[in-house]
């Protein structure tokens, strides 16, 4: 009983609630009026783009690797809608190309990680500059706007007082966590993760699990950059710049670790929850944003650091 | 013949980049002007000086993403130290300090990699983000643009009419060459990247080789900032914005692994030359203006040129 009341308390998802209790706590006694729905719901509408992301992102850094493209496969797919859109072709057929293209880059990642064995954090390095210079090079780094109503309403409209965007969030949690939860799969992307080459000669499919996971990373990094698109009403290759670091800051404050096999899905929410409400906070409250920066960063520093401690405790007990 | 030249990664590129030096000449002579070369080895120092240090934290198994935000708060603390109408500080006293606090900024990173045991790339994205905020705040929104003549000198001035700021990289060049290949240190740091538990078994010290390599990269970073921050005529907290991308580029089209181990100086040198010269090269070949957007682009495509060759050799290796 104690063991397991132990292992409870050590569990980084339990480090984080009692962060984000506190946050809250905090919250309330400086500033009650930032806790009402509606403001909440206010500034809640720019993360769930990056929500979306940190799910594939999730996966992948539990199998020990890493995804930097994801802000320019969100900048190449954004420019692939705005330049079809702007040539004259329909919104639908435009959305379909972006998906297809964003798809498209992540399987190109997932394909050169795979068969070539080359350590994702360069193929991404890589990929990252590729992608964002042509999007580019394509658009000549001009916007595109004036996008019909009937996709921008994508990006503006709510359904029962949620945005649009948090309910695709939503499906697709809900989807990957049962996945994750529910089928072989989520047990193979541990075991990829914890060891890779124990799980090529126990019969796991690494390098099509691993494909996968990257063109799911292409495909939601396209899924956000419409929304993003359509929140905005604007396309332009710089969409999702830097943003790679905020969804790899959420995951591992989530208690994702980097090396891979360790981590949940719940944990990159509550990671995410905690990030997003700090960095609301701060600029609610006191209205400085350049206290963000400081504090994130070292939110993920200590966060980790205490992790690290809190396995270490419970190794050694 | 190709696999040697892939092999050898200093020759080929050096190779491919008087391949495209002449390619470019031929369609605009203007290319080889000593002006043209000059400005290309201005724009090219700083990358140069950093890379020389993150090509060793590279070496010794991890990596620094942290570079950028470190010329920013270089800068915005250097700016202000040295500004007429801020600290006034006398410039020799500025650069020491300047020179301290890259090092103690390295010596931070390191500390927190090599004691505390938290992964290089969670430590340096941290103080990617959090120094950037740090910039902000030593600024405050405002820019510095009455910088003394003295700091001036130390991006514009010339001596023998070639710029400090290439004699200062040549100096950095030759310390790593006596650092890699004239001290056990240099030694060291690639016994510890190819073979962490070997290095340790030989009793060698990994966690002070890591914390040098770290504090030797923020030194360069400092010294960097000195020369290349000066030529500007405002300090905002914009500086040295994606620089750590385009470092870790250099390093690794230069043939340094990411496993650690593996690099050497002059490949990394010619990693720097290639990919600071591709923007001028597209002006050059006057393609129009619209060519100069794809520079990004055929960034990326070397890079992934790097990555192929590598993958060609491991292949005929076997």
């Amino acid at each position: 009983m104690k063991a397991i009341f132990l292992r409870t308390l050590s569990l980084p998802e339990t480090f984080l609630s009692c962060l984000i209790i506190t946050l809250f706590a905090l919250i309330s006694q400086l500033d009650p009026s930032f806790l009402q729905w509606e403001v909440q719901r206010s500034l809640s509408s720019h993360i769930w783009e990056l929500a979306i992301i940190a799910i594939p992102m999730t996966l992948i850094i539990l199998t020990a690797g890493i995804d930097l493209s994801v802000g320019s496969i969100m900048s190449l797919s954004a420019i692939t809608a705005g330049m079809l859109f702007q040539a004259g072709s329909s919104m639908p057929l435009a959305c379909g190309a972006a998906l297809l293209t964003g798809t498209l880059g992540g399987f190109l990642n997932g394909f050169f990680i795979a068969r070539m064995r080359v350590h994702p954090l360069i193929i991404t390095l890589a990929t990252m500059a590729t992608y964002r210079g042509i999007a580019e090079g394509i658009s000549q780094a001009k916007p595109v706007s004036g996008f019909p109503a009937g996709f921008t309403r994508l990006g503006q409209d709510e359904w029962l007082n949620l945005p649009f965007a948090a309910w695709v969030f939503f499906i697709i949690f809900v989807s990957v966590f049962w996945v994750i939860h529910r089928r072989a799969l989520g047990l193979h992307v541990y075991a990829i993760g914890n060891n890779d080459t124990a799980s090529r000669f126990s019969g796991i499919h690494v390098d099509r699990i691993l494909i996968g996971l990257y063109t799911f990373s292409g495909f939601a990094s396209a899924l956000a950059a419409l929304l993003f698109v359509a929140r905005r009403n604007t396309a332009k290759a710089d969409v999702g710049m830097g943003i790679e670091l905020g969804v790899i800051t959420a995951v591992v404050i989530g208690g994702v670790s980097i090396f891979g096999g360790r981590g949940t899905l719940v944990g990159t929410c509550l990671g995410l929850l905690l990030i997003h409400e700090t960095r609301e906070f701060v600029s609610w409250h006191w209205n400085r944003d350049e206290f963000i920066l400081i504090v994130l960063g070292l939110l993920l520093i200590v966060s980790v650091v205490f992790q690290k401690l809190l396995r270490h405790k419970q190794n050694s007990s | 013949m190709i696999t040697y030249l892939l092999r050898h990664r200093a020759i080929g590129l050096f190779l491919f980049i008087g391949l495209l030096t002449t390619v470019v000449s031929w369609i605009n002579p203007a290319f080889l002007s000593a002006q043209n070369l000059r400005d290309i080895a201005v724009q090219a120092a700083p990358i140069c000086i950093i890379s020389c240090g993150v090509m060793l934290v590279l070496v010794a198994g991890e990596i620094d993403i942290s570079v950028g935000s470190m010329m920013g708060v270089l800068a915005a603390s250097m700016g202000i130290m040295v500004s007429a109408s801020r600290a006034q500080l006398p410039p020799h006293v500025a650069i020491a300090l300047t020179l301290l606090i890259g090092i103690g900024m390295g010596l931070f990173n390191g500390l927190l990699v090599a004691y505390a045991g938290v992964p290089s790339i969670i430590v340096t994205l941290g103080m990617l983000t959090a120094l950037r905020g740090l910039t902000e705040i030593i600024m405050n929104g405002a820019w510095i643009t009455d910088l003394p003549e003295e700091i001036r000198f130390l991006g514009t001035g010339t001596i023998l009419s070639v710029p400090l700021s290439l004699w200062t990289t040549a100096g950095v060049l030759a310390m790593t060459i006596w650092l890699i290949h004239r001290t056990p240190i240099g030694r060291r740091i690639y016994a510890t990247g190819s073979n962490p538990q070997a290095a340790q078994l030989a009793g060698l010290s990994i966690k002070s080789i890591k914390l040098f390599v770290f504090a030797w990269t923020g030194l360069l970073t400092a010294v960097a900032t000195l020369v290349s921050v000066p030529q500007l005529s405002v300090v905002d907290s914009g500086i040295g914005v994606g620089t750590e991308l385009l470092v870790v580029t250099c390093v690794v089209v230069g043939g340094t692994s990411v496993n650690g181990g593996v690099g050497t100086l002059s490949g990394v040198l010619c990693g720097v030359a290639l990919m600071t010269m591709i923007s001028t090269v597209l002006i050059f070949l006057k393609l129009g203006e619209h060519a100069t957007y794809w520079s990004r682009a055929i960034q990326g495509l070397f890079i992934l040129g790097a990555i192929l060759a590598d993958h060609w050799i491991s292949n005929h290796k076997k």
